[in-house]
Parts: C-alpha cells; sequence; structure tokens
C-alpha cells in the first residue's frame, strides 16, 4: 500500500461527467507512506481559517493522516447502520446516523447543508 | 452541548463574502473526490454508496481538518508558540475524543520524517551534479555583473531623458517669459 506512485486523477472528458478534477496544478505531491490526500490541498483547507497560524509541516501531514482515518471511521460506521437496517446502500441517512449517535462527531450537528 | 465551533463556521461565511474567483475557491475546498472514493472502496470493498452520503463525508471531512486545526491553534496560542506542531495536532486528537487515531498517526509521523530527511539529501546531490561550486559561483559573479550593467544602462537612459525634459522646460519658460516681458511694454 505504500508507495511513491502519484495517483493517476485525470478528468474523465469534458464533456460534464463527473471531471474528477483531483490534484489542481501546483499541487503535485510526493505524498509516501500510503497518504491519500494532498499535503498542499490540506493545507489550502486549513488556511481557510483566518485565525489560523502557521503549521509545521509535520503537523499539516498529521492533520492528513487523521483525516483520512476520519473518512475511514466514519464510513464504516455509516456501513454498521446500513447493514443493521438490511440495506445495500450507504446511505445519507446513515452518514447522519453516525453523527447523531457519536459523541466525538456532535461538532458535525448542523453545520451540514 | 452545543457545537463550540460556530464562530469558525461564521469565519468562513465571512470568507466565502470576499472569496477571490479561482477553480475552487479556497474556502469551497474539499479534498479530493476520487481518492476519498478510492478510501472508501478498500475498506468496504463490495459496498455500495450512495453519491449523496459521499457528498457528506466528504464535507465532513473538511468540518474535521478545520476542528482539529482549530483546537490545535489554541493549544498553540496557550503555549505561546507560533507555529502549529505535531505535538499540537495529536493533543487535539485526544482532546476532540479521536484519541485512538493517535497511534497510527504517530507511526506514521516517523515516516513522514523519514522522507523528509531522504529529500534533503536528495536535492543536495542534485545540486552538485556536474558543476562545481567555483564554477557555478563564476557563472553567478557573470550573472550579476551583467544585471548591474543593465541597470546601469536604464538608469542612464532615464537620467538623460529627465535631464533633456527638464532642459526642454526650462527653455519653455524662458520663452514664455520673454512673451510676457514683450506683453508688458505693448
Amino acid at each position: 500500500m505504500a508507495g511513491g506512485e502519484s495517483e493517476t486523477n485525470a478528468s474523465l472528458n469534458n464533456n460534464g461527467v463527473e471531471a474528477a478534477t483531483e490534484e489542481l496544478p501546483g499541487e503535485e505531491e510526493e505524498k509516501g507512506s500510503g497518504l491519500r490526500f494532498p499535503l498542499a490541498r490540506i493545507k489550502r483547507i486549513m488556511k481557510a481559517d483566518p485565525e489560523l497560524g502557521l503549521a509545521s509541516q509535520d503537523a499539516v501531514f498529521l492533520v492528513a493522516k487523521a483525516t483520512e482515518l476520519f473518512v475511514e471511521s466514519l464510513a464504516l460506521e455509516a456501513y454498521h447502520y446500513t447493514s443493521q437496517s438490511k440495506k445495500k446502500t450507504v446511505s445519507r441517512r446513515d452518514v447522519d446516523h453516525c453523527i447523531d449517535a457519536i459523541e466525538a462527531l456532535a461538532f458535525l450537528d448542523g453545520a451540514m447543508d | 452541548m452545543p457545537c463550540v465551533r460556530g464562530n469558525v463556521y461564521e469565519q468562513r461565511r465571512a470568507v466565502r463574502a470576499m472569496s477571490v474567483s479561482s477553480d475552487q475557491p479556497d474556502d469551497e475546498l474539499t479534498i479530493p473526490r476520487a481518492a476519498m472514493n478510492k478510501m472508501i472502496k478498500e475498506l468496504l470493498p463490495n459496498v455500495r454508496v450512495a453519491n449523496e452520503a459521499r457528498e457528506l463525508i466528504l464535507n465532513c471531512c473538511t468540518e474535521f481538518i478545520h476542528l482539529l486545526s482549530s483546537e490545535a491553534n489554541e493549544i498553540c496560542n496557550q503555549q505561546q508558540k507560533k507555529t502549529i506542531n505535531a505535538e499540537h495536532i495529536l493533543m487535539s486528537l485526544d482532546k476532540l475524543g479521536f484519541g485512538d487515531y493517535r497511534a497510527d498517526a504517530e507511526a506514521v509521523l516517523k515516516d513522514c520524517k523519514a522522507m523528509a530527511a531522504k529529500k534533503r539529501r536528495k536535492s543536495t546531490r542534485l545540486e552538485n551534479l556536474g558543476i562545481p561550486e567555483e564554477e557555478l559561483l563564476r557563472q553567478q559573479q557573470e550573472l550579476f555583473a551583467k544585471a548591474r550593467e543593465q541597470v546601469e544602462m536604464v538608469e542612464q537612459q532615464q537620467w538623460q531623458m529627465l535631464q533633456a525634459q527638464a532642459a526642454a522646460a526650462q527653455q519653455q519658460q524662458q520663452e514664455q517669459q520673454a512673451i510676457d516681458e514683450d506683453e508688458d511694454y505693448s
């Protein structure tokens, strides 16, 4: 899983079919150690908060890794509700259910559309 | 318990109002969708996930990043440090109820350091490739000298132009004066 290869994230086509524009120009990053999310993007998201000061590279790296773990946890939790309700597709409702049920996810309450 | 991060959302709403246009305005940034999808696919290989669910998870990630950064920022400020470091992030994870991420995160941090060190070594090797330092230095001096010459030339031209303008202005003034004097006596 750990590899030096960067993801190829080509746009599928120009006609509006989901363009997977993933890495913006100038964002090519050596991810390494299996990190999936580009550090530059994580950093930009962080910087969108005007109150945030400087962050070391290690810090950004950790945020990236933590976010990956977050995705995995959330997806896995949601799936538990999916299988409980004997459905085959993880729905938005399953994810909402997690947000309601897990205390650490309370920060997501009402923040989503 | 009400959400204590409300002010972050408000701030970002304000940022949105002055958002600079670009492919993805900074306040609408998310992690790359494909990367997230790939992760979910690997985690739940034979499971279908609705687009709405994906969208929601994607947006939750963004919120998570802000939450984590915000908390780390506070800890950093409390310690009166200028830069958020790894420890601040780790402490934030604990504080926010994501302590179980710590072990994995710390493990991966070692890899990061190793990679950063490798990159530094790699870049110095590239710099030394082929051209010896004295030669590089000489080339640099040459470039500086050329640049200085060019600047001097431009400045010289500008000075000449100014002088010409000043001379012309002075002459015009004298002519005008002469005319004025004539008029006085007419």
